[in-house]
């Protein structure tokens, strides 16, 4: 039984030190729209610091959807968005150009869109 | 429906899979009493990523990219050596199940029940927050239907089925060949969630190389369609995989399997169980 609670203890610990504690109070709300053929980002700008970005799915397969730097790099991603559901990406960004990307079907490079974080 | 069925579907499959083995394992080898150890661990696992994911979901916290894939990316390694390891304790254990003492044999079994315990938290709890998080998220978009939550409570409700048939299927086979297969299969799924790990943490930026691809067959096996589901929820096969999962994986499965053959192939007369060849 200690094993058990040497990992949970571990996934707690984990879990907790490295969640976001300043992550919604001051958080920019970005409202991304993923169909089977369109991807919707509303605002296409943010100011540096975090940012969540609230997924919704309204097509019929599920989707993905990634923040990347323009050199392809993945800054962040969430997968698992079923048709119908929406799910929040929260991720910290700095000042620079990125690429948004919905990927319905979980293929390929995805509907992209630029995106770009400044300095407040 | 379908969508949200084949998620719940994947990220069920492997736990399921890895559980019904150890069950099936205890039974066969007359420790039925200590399954409850496995489902002990099961139960922690699956009561800790619903309260992580329902704290993350509807909490005033929400956890970063980075920290979810180093999570993911950390239990997925820690899992392959624990799994590893049971799949050589199975072994010895099943080369002592004859002419051997009981107290010695319960001994060596008493000594894995912490572990039992915690490759069964390990396999359940490596996909639970990703999957508790995907669940939450069907709870809260039921205020727009109940299609999506019912879709993924049914895909995960077909895994725990599957594992259930896999555990019946198990306990018909004879002790040799229960052995042998239950480990191949294990090495396959364990080298899975190594090449899933390595992923993760190449995702979260720990290890390099992400957009270096080994082989990217999407365009065949495209990833919505119900058999790319089920390569992906047993073995861990990504259509698009990058070069470091694949040399982890391949690097893994030369490696275990070579020493578990050797391990089941020592001589020994009581067994007759004949050595094949193992196929993914």
């Amino acid at each position: 039984m200690k094993y058990l609670f040497v990992a949970g203890a571990a996934v707690l610990v984990l879990a907790g030190c490295t969640s976001n504690p300043d992550s919604t109070e001051d958080a920019t709300p970005v409202a991304v729209t993923s169909s089977d053929s369109a991807c919707e980002v509303m605002p296409t700008q943010a100011p540096a610091g975090t940012v969540v970005f609230s997924v919704q799915n309204t097509g019929g397969q599920a989707t993905e959807f990634y923040l990347l730097r323009d050199n392809d790099e993945v800054v962040a991603e969430v997968e698992n968005i079923g048709p119908g559901v929406a799910r929040d990406l929260v991720v910290d960004v700095e000042a620079g150009d990125y690429v948004t990307s919905c990927k319905p079907g979980m293929t390929g490079d995805g509907i992209r869109g630029d995106f770009s974080v400044v300095d407040q | 429906m379908i969508g949200n069925y084949l998620i719940g579907l994947r990220e069920g499959l492997e736990a399921a899979l890895i559980v019904s083995i150890l069950l099936a394992y205890l039974v066969k080898t007359e420790r039925t009493h200590l399954s409850r150890h496995v489902w002990t661990g099961v139960g922690l696992a699956v009561a800790l990523s619903l309260a992580v994911g329902a704290v993350l979901t509807f909490g005033t916290r929400g956890l970063t990219f980075e920290a979810q894939e180093i999570i993911g990316g950390t239990l997925s390694i820690l899992a392959v050596g624990l799994v590893t390891w049971m799949i050589f304790w199975m072994a010895t254990n099943a080369r002592h199940l004859k002419g051997e003492l009981h107290s010695k044999m319960d001994k060596a079994a008493e000594a894995g029940v912490g572990a039992l315990v915690v490759v069964a938290f390990l396999a359940v709890a490596r996909e639970g927050i990703e999957t508790a998080l995907f669940l939450w998220a069907a709870v809260r978009s039921t205020g727009s239907g109940t299609t999506p939550l019912l879709g993924a409570l049914l895909g995960i409700a077909t895994a725990v089925a599957l594992g259930y048939l896999i555990y019946k299927g198990a306990l018909r086979l004879n002790l040799g060949t229960f052995f042998t297969w239950t480990g191949a299969a294990l090495i396959i799924v364990a080298a899975g969630v190594l090449a899933y790990g390595i992923h993760d943490l190449q995702e979260a930026g720990v290890l390099p190389g992400l957009n270096t691809l080994a082989f990217d067959v999407s365009d065949t096996i495209a990833p919505g369609t119900w058999y790319a589901t089920l390569l992906k929820g047993t073995i861990n096969f990504t259509p698009a995989m990058s070069a470091l999962s694949a040399i982890g994986w391949l690097a893994y499965v030369s490696i275990v399997m070579t020493l578990f053959i050797l391990k089941v192939r020592t001589p020994k007369p009581a067994r007759t169980a004949p050595v094949k060849e193992y196929a993914a």
